[in-house]
């Protein structure tokens, strides 16, 4: 399931920075592995090629390291279970991919921001309040009346 | 010697071999967020690479001021010897939400462009001023900034072409603004205690009420994504009104004499380096033009000059035709 943190962790594996953390610690098979391909393909709109080679329709021929933040960010929370990475650095067009990898996976990230998770049923958990909720409306509640954010 | 003003309005051009980016900067603070893939981490990185090796990174950047970037490593000691410059600052940078960040920012002479989703609550930034990134689909090369909040009428979600009568009006806080606006919606208008607690008032009422939320939009930059999201998600009949400021009608309103230019120009004139934001300029320009006046101003407490039957008249007119008093 996927566990969400609002707010500033006080833990010392939050990583605030995960594109820097991707940057040296991704390995170069993830890139390949189906999901990575898939969220690389819908977030940043480019095509893996290799293992050290996307192809991007506005930068062309990219390393790893030129990828968007929320892709990284995204690749690391599927790979790095140990870890709480700042899901900040991910735009709304990410939350339907960290669904996707908390069903099968528990993964708790961190937000600063309400994202916008979509109008079909969920289940999150805030962590927090060891609440689950199953929609925005129930998010946002928990968020301003737990004065999450 | 003094500290050199920061005014103007500034157009930035970065271009690379397979990118182009547009965007205008006006006031002390704008930030940039949005989807993710859309461009600013790139725009940080080019901007990082002219400013390291200029013409010799291949990168063009077409800009009236000098462009710094600075990222987490002595920003403080880099902040403080520029001047008159635009600081790009990226979202991997933690010092953002510091109060240290906070105390520099303030009545800088340079105008800050900050990456990041989360509310700076400790900045006073303007609705406005937030934008972000949209990729031209003929080229997919062209990225340019649009304002992520951005109406006519400075009037937020209300479906177009309707129009809203209030059965509760919430103001921000119990200083002067509450008070004309309590006298202008009698009864139904309540305070919500500070911009933070906007959404908490949101939270009290009734799903049945058809509310106005009137906030500063000069300053109000951090709370609006969650103001928003919140009605969003609650499907609540709620408009948003967000002129720059109370003080901000009054002027237009024309109680004291000032240029037509200096109001739609403010960023020729509001000195970021004397000013928090634009709320803190048209304020100051208010008290400084009503003194000696039957209009003399104060935020705290409102002069009941401006209740008059004449003078409540004249701020209607600056309210935008689609809230029914």
């Amino acid at each position: 399931m996927l566990s969400i943190y609002f707010g500033e962790p006080q833990t010392e594996t939050y990583i605030y920075n995960p594109d820097a953390f991707f940057n040296n610690r991704h390995m170069a098979d993830w890139l390949t592995e189906p999901l990575s391909v898939e969220m690389i393909r819908d977030v940043d709109k480019s095509e893996v090629v290799g293992p050290n080679l996307i192809q991007s329709p506005f930068l062309g021929p990219i390393p790893p390291e030129r990828l968007s933040g929320g892709v990284k960010t995204l690749i690391m929370i599927d790979h790095d279970g140990e870890h709480l990475f700042n899901a900040s650095a991910c735009g709304d067009n990410c939350a339907k991919w960290l669904l996707v990898i908390g069903d099968e996976k528990d993964r708790t990230v961190r937000l600063g921001y309400i994202m916008d998770f979509g109008r079909d049923k969920f289940d999150i958990r805030i962590e927090n309040t060891n609440k689950i909720v199953h929609s925005m409306t129930e998010m946002t509640e928990e968020i301003v009346r737990k004065h999450l954010l | 010697m003094g500290v050199e003003q920061m005014v103007g309005k500034y157009s930035i051009e970065v271009t690379s071999n397979y990118t182009r980016y547009f965007l205008t900067v006006e006031r002390n603070i704008t930030v940039i967020q949005g989807r993710s893939a859309t461009g600013k981490s790139e725009l940080i990185r080019l901007l990082t690479s002219y400013e390291t090796d200029g013409i010799s990174s291949g990168v063009i950047v077409r800009s009236d001021v000098p462009i710094h970037v600075v990222d987490s490593r002595q920003w403080e000691i880099l902040i403080q010897s520029y001047s008159k410059c635009i600081i790009f600052i990226d979202e991997t940078a933690d010092f953002v939400k510091s109060e240290d960040f906070a105390r520099l920012v303030q009545k800088n002479n340079n105008y800050f462009v900050i990456v990041n989703r989360d509310p700076l609550k400790q900045l006073s930034y303007s609705i406005e001023e937030i934008y972000g990134f949209r990729v031209s689909h003929e080229s997919q090369k062209y990225h340019g900034a649009y304002r992520v909040y951005n109406e006519l009428y400075h009037l937020y979600h209300l479906t177009p072409g309707s129009s809203i009568a209030p059965t509760k009006v919430i103001t921000e806080d119990t200083n002067s603004g509450f008070t004309f606006f309590q006298k202008l919606f009698n009864e139904k208008c309540i305070a919500a205690g500070g911009k933070s607690r906007v959404v908490d008032k949101l939270d009290e009422l009734d799903s049945g009420e058809d509310v106005l939320l009137i906030v500063d939009g000069a300053a109000f930059g951090s709370e609006i994504a969650r103001v928003i999201r919140y009605l969003y998600n609650h499907q609540m009949n709620c408009a948003v009104y967000a002129p720059e400021s109370f003080e901000y009608l009054l002027l237009r309103a024309g109680f004291v004499s000032v240029s037509k230019k200096m109001l739609e120009e403010t960023y020729n004139y509001a000195d970021s380096a004397r000013y928090i934001s634009w709320e803190d300029f048209y304020t100051s320009v208010l008290i400084r033009e009503s003194q000696g006046t039957v209009y003399r101003y104060s935020k705290q407490r409102l002069n009941s000059a401006y209740l008059s039957d004449a003078s409540v008249t004249k701020v209607k007119r600056e309210i935008p035709p689609q809230i029914k008093v």
